[in-house]
């Protein structure tokens, strides 16, 4: 710019600067204070007690088994999610005549797929909270219709099924973004690449391993990475539809859930602070490995 | 012949994806016993004042259009406030631009429930507590990040001889932003916009916390709260009309609109 | 739609936000400066036990719940009438909590609050920090109805203990809730069914209930607290005040006591024989409540809220009655009329309000045996004023609970450890969950309580409370 127009600049900024302070950057400050606190809302003065409430944690058996639920989400969500992406992209991409075009109705299905994308989590909670009911919902009575009684399950209240069971709708809920994703990512493939494949005779399998997972691979990292993320939350499906919530005994709860539950019921602010604090660095240590994880696969394939 | 056990798959993901949504539209027209007795079975006849109930006395008409006017205020904040920032950050070189760049987008990689707890304590005590519109600014503040991380390439990418050209005929700063690098930015600002829009409709946490009058509840918000609350009477048909009243617009606008959400949405991941 | 524009206080308050973030930036979120001070006194009279002054404005913040706000009202006209002149602000709210919590930081909280509802205020964190008024003042003014009987006098067994922290009386609660056991009279007249008085007999009936087709029992698995509550009073039915204390006092082995093991042992053996309706494990509130007002399941376990809870769902000619939790052995140390039953919807007087005095004699009015009656008759619970309900026409839930609580007597059990230590409660109520499961046995369910309650007693960052 030829003019220099700091005028303007102060203008444009500071509105948006001035909300990012106040509401963003400054609740994310005090967090690690208050960590530092016994502070429960309440009584005039916070207490300083360094790190107790992070040595506390270590003993808290409900967030020792969040963080347990949050890792086997964080290890089955992305993969699970990637995995069904993949497949149901390459499927409406190369369904058709022998790999070569979509199937048909390929749009009518990118449509539908998309769909829980659209609903906010709290709707799709109370959605499967119905679906899983023992007694009258979706699954069980679809299962007793179909005469399979003895498959029939109480898919919320048994520790063995519960965390799956939310899993599973975290899955429905996703799958659809990352597919989208996944095909306009496979829309900018040059078509001769595959055509060359396929003059060689190679399979699909082997089509798909050699050439689409390779180029799709910064975009899988993507996914990887926010999937993750989705991963370490889980709080309003949790929340909203479990036995407790965070039940039966813990087999569902996470980290969300025990910061909110010490914060807003208990009044432990402090320590749900250092819950937070905590979940950062969880979440910082995550990003750092998977883009980390992600740079050596991909020398690998290049 | 191989195509078969695929679109065997197809139509099952199809079925898992449509068929409870159906579902719920269906039960909204039935009454509570036969939800409770026959959930496959069809309304013996179709119960459409499920849907007034649902509208008036289940409240959500109202939390329908506090989230109406929640979003839509945050909504065009957050688009005004974002290219702004980001038009003032992409084209106007001075001395902490970087600085103040990653400070904006730094945070998008925060988890939400680190800020929560004092974020509470806030924007109790600005006392924004449960109004709309602490929820706007909040909204419009947890959103800029993004916003500006988006647009900001955008802007970057614009052509610079128009805007010189209005320089040069006596345009003001702001005149050359909102009247031609703004237009110029569109298709930009309508994917962000759309990826905005679902973000900030579907938002649960931030409500939850921040906004705790009933009578303000968002639509998220006041469904869940129908769903788990003592004393709530058991109306499950009108809970399900709800449910239905509260995915029927989206859907119906996703469908007209299909392509351009599609590409919205997922506009942020892709680049 | 009451609500749904941005108001022009909500404008100025942005006007606020933009224009003073800077310094705000710098106010830590626990920060709070000193108060007006609590208020004056004017003259005391017969007619003025606590010399409320003339003309001082009287301002009245209440939970707006389930049984609304108008008995609260009533008794504003009444304070109006003794105090003319004075003028009072009411307001119905539903997040006490998150609406006051920032007055009482800035030393600004209102004369009287019912710190009620899901998001009430954490009253020993006020209480502890000095922020309410200690009431035996009020406790030991004459009442409103005779002034030779004092406040105190009136009110049920437990209710003054309720209300205390640290040995002062902090808050008077409102509502007086039972827990028990409900039924359908009408399904247990038809069927020829009587209310079990002992397990043995409970046992042996719900052996002839499962024989027709209803199931016996169900319960809000979704919340297992449900059952926590008849758990827990059978554990004191058997072991009595001692073993009441002791659980409330961590004490050491008071999980392990025979009398809770016992209890344990009774529950999952309703489970054990099938007598739990299949699925209620993963039931909500309202999703078992209904399958037990459509008559599937002969009991279900619940509080004295149940009758207005289900009132629109209620089948007419149910006859909803609350029965009490049948004595588990014959060598029990209370009563077989012995009553889980404590107050709720608790009344207070901040210390630093503008108007103590006129905060004082308006609780004065509230617990007056009108105040209660127009509470009973509008919102259809019990009162905590004793004898509230005499000569009304009671309804067939309220009808039970009232008859429950008079022979009840003085041996009505509540447990202060449950709202003391809301970590032990999650416990308790994950643990209760699994017991009637089955997938926890009642001697691991009573060690890992016990457990529990050791590892709080040890914890020195958790405040400690003693029950005498």
């Amino acid at each position: 710019m030829r003019r220099r127009g700091l005028g303007f600049v102060a203008c444009a900024l500071l509105p948006a600067l001035l909300l990012h302070v106040v509401f963003v950057l400054s609740p994310y400050a005090q967090a690690f204070y208050l960590s530092l606190t016994d502070w429960n809302g309440v009584a005039g003065q916070a207490r300083f007690v360094g790190l107790d409430n992070f040595r506390q944690l270590g003993s808290d058996p409900l967030f020792l088994a969040a963080v347990r639920n949050n890792l086997v989400l964080l290890l089955t969500l992305p993969l699970g999610t990637i995995a069904l992406g993949l497949f149901l992209a390459t499927a409406l991409k190369f369904g058709s005549r022998g790999g070569r075009s979509g199937v048909r109705g390929a749009r009518f299905y990118s449509i539908v797929f998309f769909f829980p994308q659209l609903l906010s989590v709290a709707i799709v909670a109370v959605l499967w909270g119905f679906a899983y009911n023992p007694n009258s919902g979706l699954i069980n009575g679809g299962l007793r219709a179909l005469g399979l009684d003895g498959l029939a399950r109480s898919w919320l209240a048994e520790p063995g099924l519960a965390l799956f069971a939310v899993l599973a709708v975290l899955i429905w809920s996703g799958v659809g973004f990352y597919l989208v994703l996944f095909s306009a990512a496979m829309d900018a493939i040059p078509r001769e690449f595959y055509e060359a494949a396929l003059l060689d005779g190679a399979g699909q399998w082997t089509t798909f391993r050699r050439i689409t997972l390779p180029l799709l691979w910064d975009n899988v990292q993507v996914a990887f990475v926010y999937l993750g993320m989705a991963a370490l939350d889980g709080f309003a499906l949790v929340q909203i539809m479990t036995v407790g919530p965070g039940g039966p005994d813990g087999a569902t709860e996470v980290i969300g859930l025990s910061l909110y539950r010490n914060a807003f019921t208990f009044s432990r602010f402090g320590y749900a602070a250092a819950m937070g604090v905590a979940l950062f660095f969880g979440t910082l240590v995550f990003a750092v490995l998977a883009l980390r994880a992600g740079r050596r696969e991909r020398v690998e394939l290049a | 012949m191989r195509r078969i056990p695929l679109h065997l798959a197809l139509l099952g993901w199809t079925l898992v994806t449509g068929f409870p949504l159906l579902w719920a539209a269906i039960s909204a027209l039935k009454t509570d016993r036969e939800i409770l007795t026959s959930p496959w079975s069809l309304p013996e006849s179709p119960q459409w004042t499920n849907f007034a109930r649902a509208w008036t006395e289940a409240d959500i008409g109202r939390y329908f259009l506090n989230s109406v006017l929640v979003v839509g205020g945050a909504l065009g904040l957050t688009m005004l406030l974002g290219a702004l920032a980001a038009y003032a950050l992409a084209r106007y070189p001075f001395r902490g631009n970087r600085f103040v760049y990653y400070l904006f987008v730094a945070s998008m990689f925060f988890p939400t429930f680190l800020a929560l707890v004092p974020l509470f304590f806030t924007v109790q005590q600005l006392g924004l507590l449960g109004t709309h519109l602490g929820l706007i600014l909040v909204y419009t503040a947890f959103a800029t990040p993004f916003t500006i991380f988006f647009l900001h390439a955008f802007f970057r990418g614009l052509p610079s001889a128009v805007a010189e050209a209005a320089f040069l005929d006596g345009c003001s700063h702001a005149g050359v932003f909102f009247r031609i690098m703004l237009p110029m930015a569109r298709p930009g600002l309508i994917s962000v916009a759309i990826f905005n829009f679902l973000g900030l409709w579907n938002q649960y946490l931030l409500p939850l916390v921040l906004n705790p009058d009933p009578d303000n509840y968002v639509l998220a918000q006041g469904l869940a709260a129908l769903s788990t609350s003592q004393g709530y009477r058991g109306d499950w048909s009108g809970l399900f009309a709800g449910l239905t009243i509260a995915m029927l617009p989206v859907l119906a606008a996703y469908v007209v609109f299909q392509r351009q959400i599609q590409a919205g949405a997922t506009a942020g991941a892709l680049r | 739609m009451t609500r749904t524009n941005i108001s022009r206080r909500d404008l100025l308050r942005a006007a606020a936000v933009l224009g003073m973030s800077a310094p705000l930036l710098g106010a830590c979120v626990t920060g709070g400066g000193p108060g007006a001070g609590p208020g004056q006194r004017g003259e005391r009279s017969a007619g003025n036990p606590f010399g409320v002054k003339a003309g001082s404005p009287l301002e009245v913040v209440v939970f707006k719940g389930g049984y609304g706000d108008d008995y609260v009202k009533a008794a504003e006209e009444v304070y109006r009438r003794q105090h003319q002149g004075s003028a009072i602000e009411h307001r119905g709210i539903q997040q006490v909590g998150d609406t006051l919590r920032p007055r009482f930081v800035a030393n600004t909280p209102p004369d009287v609050v019912d710190n009620t509802g899901a998001g009430a205020l954490d009253i020993s964190a006020l209480a502890a920090a000095g922020q309410l008024t200690n009431l035996a003042e009020l406790l030991d003014a004459p009442s409103w109805d005779d002034p030779n009987v004092t406040v105190r006098n009136t009110l049920l067994p437990g209710v003054v203990e309720d209300g205390e922290r640290d040995g002062v009386c902090v808050h008077l609660n409102y509502t007086f809730t039972v827990w028990g056991l409900w039924y359908s009279k009408s399904l247990f007249d038809r069927q020829g069914w009587t209310y079990p008085a002992t397990w043995e007999a409970m046992l042996a009936l719900c052996a002839e209930i499962k024989k027709t087709g209803i199931a016996p029992w169900t319960y809000q698995g979704k919340y297992p607290d449900y059952v926590t509550d008849p758990l827990l009073t059978m554990a004191a039915k058997s072991g009595g005040m001692d073993l009441i204390r002791a659980l409330d006092n961590l004490e050491p082995g008071a999980w392990r006591h025979e009398a809770v093991r016992g209890a344990a042992e009774a529950f999952a053996e309703l489970a054990g024989r099938g007598y739990f309706m299949p699925g209620s494990e993963a039931l909500s509130h309202t999703e078992a409540q209904a399958a037990w007002c459509q008559g599937k399941a002969a009991f279900i376990p619940s509080g004295s809220w149940l009758e207005s809870e289900q009132r629109d769902v209620t089948p007419p000619g149910f006859e909803m009655t609350l029965g009490v939790l049948p004595a588990r052995t014959t060598a029990d140390k209370l009563k077989p009329t012995a009553l889980e039953a404590s107050s709720t919807e608790s009344y207070l007087v901040p210390a630093q309000a503008k108007n103590i005095a006129g905060g004082l004699d308006f609780l004065r009015m509230l617990f007056s045996r009108n105040a209660c009656r127009e509470f009973a008759r509008t919102a259809g619970t019990l009162p905590s004023v004793a004898g509230a309900t005499d000569g009304l026409t009671l309804s067939s839930g309220l009808g039970s609970v009232s008859a429950a609580v008079r022979a009840a007597g003085t041996e009505l059990i509540s447990f202060r450890h449950r709202g003391w230590y809301p970590q032990l409660r999650k416990a308790t109520d994950d643990a209760v969950g699994e017991l009637i499961t089955r997938r926890l046995t009642p001697a691991a369910f009573a060690d890992r309580l016990q457990l529990a309650a050791d590892a709080l007693a040890k914890d020195s960052s958790v405040k400690k409370y003693t029950r005498r």
